[in-house]
């Protein structure tokens, strides 16, 4: 098979079983007692990531470098970033109903890529005199790896919020410094799964119970799903934003050697500050007593729509440097 | 001094940061929204005073608040500056007392410690000696007693955001240091000529010694490399350094993403033009005509130059390019086209006038820099990049206490809460006596 047919299978291909993911997952989470689902739904989501990377890796050996040139290819390199980020983040909760939530934004990634965009703009196209250089490899990758970690980030913020809606919400995973106070409650043993309005019954399920102790004795008290939510939107975000930081460096240190430069205050570079702005506020917020919770949650899901303003908003203003390789 | 620690104590808080770092970002956006640097006719006409954009943003508001050039006006520098205050107030009252609070750690000798860890268990079996060989496989540093036991991981994640903070401040003064010495120019070169750095856009009070006044810039050759389908491949600038003596010092050709440094300064490629061409009309000798960019309206650029074809110049033509590929098209008198000359080619006119091309001269727009703050900003991103790296680790304790039969084991992290549940519970796990057989006891009292 060549090059330009695996691609158009992949292309389809990859959107297909999103979609199917998608459906998995959600069908998971309203009818937790079907066994096999979830799992199937990480194989699907474990499968699109494969589809991608092979579908860039052709563009790669096709177009002869790496292929991060045009909106397309990006498009599809984040969603292979957020297929990534996923399945991090379902490794380290066990819980499935992280896919109820990255599965809707990695299909429409793919949708938005696969059957919007016109023909031609699929097409590898070469590169701008700019672009020409080994930075660009290391600049826009960590940049849209960045930022598909922040918006797996954000979405499990909102993820939060919407399971905590309309709760007064007591963490015990994210106050300041310790923060790994016991809540005082009549007994020792806690239900590890209390106060959760999910419709998926084992969500949070790391381990089974593996003690049973009488009730003085001290057992640990185990994060709620709320809290497990919480924190791995935190580590997740805590995980992009070093990503962050190193891809605006690379782009600054790249300017000043192309240009003389290193910061211009062109729109992109302004909205990546921005970006890594609200975050870093978030990351702040999440330490300020008193705090912890739904309010930096808030600026964690608001992050969620900064992302994709610095990511294709302000390609539509058409301005500065960064607005060539794209279609607008 | 009373004064001075409480505006230091409201300087460290974090609500201040949070409210410094959120404002910063919403200033940036007016930025990119209002359009910078342009005059004030511009604004006169896109943001008119009837009816006022939102209501209040008229091109008086804007110019008085200087939204027009946001990131200069004297505000956002005052934004920074207290940003930066910020940061050196927190990391010295809250992150350096933290870091020592952290390596100050404590056995628990008490049970009753133990209560108030949401990870902790008092256990009928275990031991330190069973304990300890588990702690070390996961990269713990134990401190042992005879009873107690204290153990910790990743106190560099108490260090990082200290790197962080102070990487920010070595940025923010490498800037302030480079727009103080610094300088920007830009000069256009036609192929072929010599010149000085003269047209200083930018420069800063204590520039003066940056600013080349012993050497000048000669092009050797500008030229363009185009694709197979016409599209600019890479622009070439074949650069000379040349000295007072008229001694070339430095000398090499320049591309976009490669320019050339000479003694502090560099000379970045960043524009082209059309400067110039050379015809000759029938026989005569070979002019040398300017070309001027022409004003399309459009993004395509042109240039355009008029061509005398009487002595007296009452006719002539007018020659059209549009990159430096060396096709010129040819209008007449009438503002119709005539042909396509190419360089190195000649054109019949009419039945007693050609028009040869000889060349095509093209320019070359260079950007020329010194930043003395660039090392300073350099260092503070190499230790930023560490520091945030750095920040991710998770600083996890653990306390254990054998009384009589009972042991306690409990322990806290403060970011990574799901992954340490699970260390822990394993920990505990492997402690139990017969893990796999849970206790006869009923569990439904839960829930």
């Amino acid at each position: 098979m060549d090059l330009i047919t695996l691609q158009q299978t992949l292309n389809n291909g990859s959107f297909a079983v999103l979609l199917i993911t998608l459906l998995l997952y959600w069908s998971g989470a309203a009818f937790p007692n079907i066994p096999y689902l979830s799992s199937l739904g990480t194989a699907g989501m474990a499968s699109a990531n494969l589809a991608i990377a092979v579908l860039l890796g052709a563009r790669w050996i096709d177009a002869g470098y790496f292929p991060l040139s045009n909106l397309y290819e990006s498009l599809f390199f984040l969603a292979w970033g957020v297929t990534t980020m996923h399945l991090v983040a379902e490794a380290m909760t066990r819980s499935r109903l992280v896919g109820v939530f990255t599965a809707p934004l990695a299909m429409g990634i793919t949708a938005f890529a696969a059957l919007t965009l016109p023909a031609e703009m699929q097409q590898a196209e070469p590169l701008v005199p700019a672009l020409k250089s080994n930075w660009l490899m290391m600049h826009v990758s960590v940049m849209m790896l960045s930022y598909a970690t922040l918006m797996v980030g954000a979405v499990l913020a909102i993820a939060f919020l919407i399971v905590t809606t309309g709760q007064a919400v007591t963490l015990t995973g994210s106050s300041y410094g310790g923060g790994s106070d016991r809540l005082q409650r009549h007994t020792a043993t806690l239900p590890k799964l209390d106060s959760t309005p999910t419709t998926s019954g084992s969500t949070t399920a790391t381990l089974p119970k593996l003690e049973t102790p009488t009730p003085t004795l001290l057992s640990p008290q185990r994060l709620t799903l709320a809290a497990t939510l919480d924190n791995l939107s935190y580590r997740i975000i805590g995980l992009g934003f070093p990503l962050l930081t190193i891809g605006i460096i690379a782009g600054a240190v790249w300017a000043n050697e192309a240009w003389g430069s290193y910061w211009s205050w062109d729109p992109k570079e302004t909205w990546a500050l921005i970006t890594w702005l609200v975050f870093a506020a978030y990351l702040h917020a999440r330490i300020t007593r008193g705090w912890q919770g739904r309010k930096p949650a808030i600026l964690a899901a608001s992050g969620f729509i900064v992302v994709w303003i610095c990511y294709l908003g302000v390609n539509l203003l058409g301005k500065g440097l960064h607005s060539y390789g794209w279609f607008f | 001094m009373m004064i001075l620690r409480r505006s230091l104590r409201i300087l460290a808080d974090l609500r201040l940061a949070i409210v410094l770092l959120l404002a910063i970002a919403l200033f940036s956006i007016s930025g990119t929204v209002i359009e910078q640097g342009q005059s004030i006719g511009y604004y006169q006409s896109n943001y008119p005073e009837h009816p006022a954009l939102f209501g209040f943003l008229t091109w008086r508001v804007i110019g008085l608040l200087g939204l027009d050039h946001v990131y200069r006006t004297p505000w956002f520098l005052a934004l920074l500056v207290l940003l930066a205050a910020s940061l050196t107030a927190c990391s010295y009252l809250r992150q350096w007392p933290a870091l020592k609070t952290a390596r100050r750690w404590h056995y628990y000798d008490q049970p009753k410690a133990f209560e108030k860890l949401a990870l902790s268990a008092e256990l009928s079996s275990g031991s330190l000696a069973t304990l300890a060989p588990l702690l070390t496989a996961k990269g713990y540093t134990l401190f042992q007693a005879d009873q107690q036991l204290y153990a910790r991981k990743g106190l560099i994640g108490k260090i990082g955001p200290i790197v962080v903070h102070v990487s920010m401040l070595l940025i923010l003064a490498g800037a302030v240091w480079g727009s103080l010495s610094g300088f920007f120019a830009q000069e256009v070169i036609p192929s072929g000529a010599q010149r000085g750095i003269t047209n200083v856009i930018d420069a800063g009070p204590f520039s003066a010694s940056q600013i080349p006044h012993d050497w000048e810039i000669k092009v050797n050759r500008f030229w363009i490399d185009y694709t197979t389908e016409g599209n600019i491949d890479q622009f070439y600038s074949d650069l000379s350094v040349v000295d007072q003596e008229g001694q070339e010092r430095d000398r090499q050709t320049i591309s976009v993403n490669h320019p050339l440094r000479h003694r502090g300064v560099t000379l970045y490629q960043t524009n082209w033009g059309i400067d110039g061409v050379q015809v000759r009309v029938n026989n005569s000798p070979i002019f040398q005509l300017p070309m001027a960019p022409l004003k399309t309206g459009s993004s395509g650029r042109f240039w355009g130059t008029w061509v005398p074809t009487k002595p007296d110049m009452s006719a002539g033509v007018s020659l059209v390019a549009r990159d430096l590929q060396g096709l010129l098209l040819v209008y007449g008198q009438d503002g119709n086209p005539i042909g396509a000359v190419r360089e190195g080619t000649a054109l019949q006119l009419d039945e007693d006038l050609r028009l040869s091309v000889v060349k095509v001269i093209g320019s070359t727009g260079l950007q020329i820099k010194a930043d003395p703050g660039v090392p300073l900003v350099y260092a503070g991103f190499g230790l930023l990049m560490v520091g945030v790296v750095m920040s991710y680790v998770s600083h996890s304790q653990i306390w254990a206490l054998q009384v009589g039969d009972r042991f306690f084991i409990g322990g806290k992290t403060n970011r990574s809460h799901i992954l340490f549940e699970r260390e822990l519970v394993s920990i505990i796990e492997s402690l139990e006596p017969t893990p796999a057989q849970p206790d006869p006891q009923p569990t439904a009292t839960v829930s």
